[in-house]
């Protein structure tokens, strides 16, 4: 399927005539022109998995090996009978098991003792930090991944190039790069029940913009008509997961699904967003079951699930999850924990250098914490971040995307394979 | 910098107002608004700018008016009548509490909430994560809606049109994220009493008002901001109180976002040290604890006390909370914030990326009245930028822009559930919801992406049938119904876009009606092909 964009060609010469002022739309209409005649059938995907309310990476990524973890958390640490082990020292929360095969055949990873390096412990700060991708600068107007986006030129032939699941474009992808928000991949359009009627009001704004629409307001209504069109084609109603693969009940499930749909019908997806709640657990977290236990299930399910669904497609495929700072070591008088500094992500995938627990582990003891009580960031998110945006989607520089920081290869986790 | 004598300022306000005067009867009408307008041309550019679009048959009032003496009015906006709107109101409980009510009740909630939190505990239920769904919490999330909605409803059926767009420009220059702890029960205070007053006032005032603003303190954390080494007092029984946490030195969050947001801008000339210093001087700037009213405290024991130089001006120590108010009256009469924020209500009114010219004549404005709001605006709707051909239409509208100048243009009434605002939020603008002290951009790339169009689309479709919810819409009242087509089609121009159809546009319009024999069903498609077209999206 060739996604042209057909505005460019019909109306660009125009339209820069008449609106010679407008810089995106000169800048989109530059990107279009540098399109390259063909695409490669599977390039890169980058698939981020926002944890929001911060996860507790220290019962998700289990140090059992540390006697501390055991003394800090009498009520809420899980027993090392039910941690699913990876390497003797770390192991899964038993609410993860569906994917330790995915560690056992090396695309899984876990990065621990990574986050940020603004000291804040407000969700609202630290997310938007780890959105922007600038710990510390609050009026950072854009997303990190749509400063990628804006510079990787080589994806602007599809209106699907960066797809955010939800109702809103999320900090991450806001920008002025296209990026579509997307809620249901089956209501996406215009709504009117029957398929007739909604052809026929469709082609009747299509018509409408075509003629009167100048600059940015023609070439994004062209984006959305092609989307528009290529989902009907795509035919999400119809979709069925690979067989026997079942989505976890709930958003995040019904998020991955669609995910795995745009991948497999080859719109040319690349940065996919979704986010998922709940991790906010400062009182009665549970153990190896309960609250957090609830939530990982879903999380482990449904990474399992989109892995099992995508098959041999997941070669090229990268889910990457984040969550905005960890929390306490100790657990509180709630039987749960406080907002605390690193936290642990996973990688999955087949470029992942799976298999293992990446990141220096500063430990638990005392001397090495956070502020006396969290556990200390050893690496930076954006050293994760650009490692995913180097080493898997092929970034030549990143220095773009994240403003004030000396990118540095070598300070890389190295969550993608060599 | 000393504070004006009030005669001084009493001064410039008249002879700004004497000289607009003057400027209004030397110059006839059709000199100021630019050769190239005919009077319906201005009417509809400056109902766009000025308000939220024209209601029906408005265009043609203000022509007949005269469109300088309609801006006059608007910017009189005292002496407008606005009982419709006044009606509505009384539908908005939330105008009924004040902050210590409210601040008490949150602080209510919260105990009650910590209270459910313990009773779990100790049954030992891990189920469910406390306050989820309904919990002391609710009330607060409804009042969050009710103060988006209660937005949309002002800004639909004021009369007051320009102060409603200048309450919108302000909230958002001054960014608050009602989403953020207790600024879910300080926005309504903060909208009421810290930005409407001082919408069309005195700059000055506006900025020292939002500073002391507990809902701003909040939001950007100068509330916790503590001179290092500052000592907590023990409280009178002699405790520190639960869960005090230990002073974490100043914050510079609220002090840089004042230097690069509020007043000079991120080129503004200032240095990181320039942040600290304006950090230090509002240390002890704070709110009191929800049970006690929230309000806004100077806390003497948290500031600093030594000397402190912002911007190359040296301000002594021991000051306390004057050096604050010192510096704020800088900061609000410097040439850098004049240019930043005139730029930015240039970039509202005139063009995303404005003109120097309308720009330089704010700023003159500003420096001519210290900052008097109205005549910074009255120089910018009197510069020739404002009324060149090119401003027009050049300006896409926001999600808010769009949804409100629709219920307007169809004569619609919403009501007072928060659905309306429910549709402004799927558009991509949750009113009060913008973390980012940034606020909303101005600019069209913002706004303008794939999925956001095709949302508009689906709005004015359903506004049109009457579906869209919380919004009563009734099109017999803007457009009769015909099986005349070319006439329907006509006036759907005339009443709904206020003339600014293209040839193209109602052509299609007609193609589409060609086999609908229903002639309800035709103005409905009609409106709905109108409001969600190319035309529609722009001001």
């Amino acid at each position: 399927m060739t996604i042209s964009r057909r505005v460019f060609v019909k109306s660009g010469g125009i339209a820069l005539f008449s609106l010679g002022l407008d810089p995106l739309f000169l800048e989109r209409a530059a990107m279009a022109s540098f399109r390259p005649s063909a695409r490669p059938p599977d390039r890169p995907i980058l698939v981020c998995l926002f944890q929001r309310g911060a996860v507790d990476g220290l019962n998700m990524i289990v140090p059992h090996g540390e006697p501390l973890y055991y003394q800090e958390r009498p009520r809420i640490a899980i027993p090392a009978r039910d941690v699913v082990d990876l390497d003797g020292h770390f192991g899964l929360h038993p609410s993860l098991a569906p994917l330790k095969g995915l560690w056992d055949n090396k695309s899984l990873a876990a990065i621990h003792a990574v986050g940020s390096p603004d000291a804040t412990r407000s969700h609202f700060d630290a997310q938007d930090y780890m959105e922007t991708g600038t710990p510390g600068v609050k009026s950072t107007p854009d997303g990190w991944l749509n400063r990628y986006c804006r510079h990787d030129r080589e994806h602007a032939d599809t209106p699907f190039q960066a797809v955010a699941f939800g109702p809103q474009l999320p900090r991450i992808l806001a920008g002025t790069a296209p990026a579509l928000a997307i809620d249901d991949l089956q209501a996406f359009g215009l709504r009117v029940p029957q398929e007739a009627a909604r052809d026929r009001l469709t082609r009747a704004f299509e018509e409408l913009y075509e003629g009167a629409a100048t600059g940015l307001l023609a070439s994004s209504s062209q984006e959305g008509f092609e989307a528009v069109q290529i989902l009907k084609r795509v035919n999400p109603t119809q979709y069925q997961p690979a067989s026997g693969v079942q989505y976890p009940q709930g958003r995040l499930g019904r998020s991955l699904l669609q995910i795995a749909q745009l991948i497999k019908a080859g719109v040319g997806l690349e940065i996919a967003f979704a986010d998922v709640g709940g991790w906010d657990t400062h009182v009665n977290q549970g153990s190896s079951e309960g609250q957090l236990a609830a939530r990982l299930r879903e999380l482990g399910l449904g990474l399992a699930a989109f892995a099992q669904d995508l098959g041999e497609r997941m070669r090229n495929v990268v889910v990457l999850t984040m969550s905005e700072f960890g929390r306490t070591i100790g657990e509180n008088g709630n039987s749960g924990t406080d907002h605390g500094h690193a936290t642990a992500m996973l990688a999955l995938g087949g470029p992942v250098n799976g298999g293992k627990v990446l990141g220096r582990w500063p430990g638990l003891d005392p001397a090495n914490r956070f502020e006396g009580r969290d556990v200390a960031v050893t690496t930076d998110f954006r050293d994760l971040f650009g490692e995913m945006l180097v080493r898997h989607l092929g970034a030549a520089d990143v220095a773009p995307v994240f403003p004030g920081y000396a990118a540095d290869p070598g300070r890389f986790p190295g969550a993608i394979k060599g | 910098m000393t504070r004006q004598p009030v005669s001084r300022l009493g001064g410039w306000s008249v002879r700004a107002a004497l000289a607009a005067a003057v400027l209004l009867t030397a110059y006839p009408t059709n000199r100021l608004t630019a050769q190239a307008l005919s009077p319906r041309d201005s009417a509809l550019h400056a109902l766009n700018r000025l308000a939220y679009g024209p209601r029906p048959g408005e265009v043609d009032s203000v022509a007949r008016l005269g469109v300088m003496r309609w801006i006059e009015r608007q910017l009189d906006f005292e002496r407008l009548p606005d009982d419709r709107l006044a009606v509505r109101e009384r539908d908005f409980k939330l105008l009924d509490y004040n902050r210590e009510d409210l601040a008490r009740r949150y602080g209510d909630a919260l105990r009650e909430r910590q209270r459910m939190q313990r009773e779990m505990a100790e049954r030992g239920d891990t189920t469910n994560p406390p306050g989820a769904g309904g919990g002391p919490m609710r009330e607060f999330r409804e009042l969050g809606g009710q103060l988006q909605q209660l937005a949309v409803v002002r800004a639909a059926l004021s009369e007051r049109q320009l102060r409603e767009v200048m309450v919108d420009f302000w909230s958002n220059h001054f960014n608050v994220f009602v989403g953020k702890g207790a600024d879910r029960f300080l926005t309504p205070s903060y909208i009421e009493e810290t930005i409407r007053p001082n919408a069309l006032g005195r700059f000055e005032e506006l900025l020292i008002a939002t500073a002391k603003s507990p809902a701003m303190l909040f939001y950007l954390d100068n509330a916790q901001s503590i001179a290092p080494g500052a000592v907590l007092p023990l409280s009178r029984n002699g405790r520190g109180g639960r869960g005090v946490r230990a002073p974490r030195g100043i914050n510079e969050n609220y002090a840089r976002e004042l230097l690069e947001l509020h007043t000079l801008g991120v080129d503004g000339g200032y240095t990181q040290q320039d942040v600290i210093a304006v950090a230090r001087i509002l240390t002890g700037w704070s709110i009191e604890r929800p049970q006690q009213g929230a309000a806004f405290t100077f806390r003497d024991w948290a500031h600093d006390r030594g000397e402190k130089t912002v911007l190359g001006v040296r301000f002594p120590a021991g000051h306390g909370m004057d050096e604050g108010i010192r510096l704020l009256k800088r900061l609000a009469n410097q040439h850098a914030t004049m240019h930043h924020v005139s730029r930015k209500l240039c970039a509202r009114f005139v063009a995303d990326e404005p003109p120097d010219g309308c720009v330089d004549a704010a700023v003159e404005a500003w420096h001519h009245t210290n900052g008097d709001i109205r005549a910074v605006l009255r120089a910018i709707f009197t510069a020739p930028d404002f009324w060149a051909p090119q401003a027009l239409r050049t300006k896409v509208k926001t999600p808010f822009e769009f949804v409100v100048s629709a219920v307007r243009a169809t004569g619609a009434e919403p009501d007072e559930t928060p659905r309306l605002a429910q549709v402004v939020a799927r558009l991509g603008q949750p009113l009060y919801l913008q973390p980012a002290p940034t606020g909303y951009p101005e600019t069209q790339v913002q706004w303008v992406n794939s999925g956001a169009l095709l949302g508009r689309m689906n709005a004015a479709v359903a506004l049109a049938a009457g579906r869209l919810p919380g919004v009563r819409v009734d099109l017999g009242g803007v457009v009769a119904a015909s099986s005349d087509h070319d006439r329907l089609v006509s006036d759907v121009d005339a009443r709904v876009l206020a003339g600014s159809m293209t040839a193209h546009t109602k052509e299609v319009i007609k193609r589409q009606l060609a086999d609908i024999g229903d002639p309800l069903l035709a103005r409905a498609l009609a409106v709905g092909l109108a409001l969600g077209g190319p035309e529609f999206q722009r001001q």
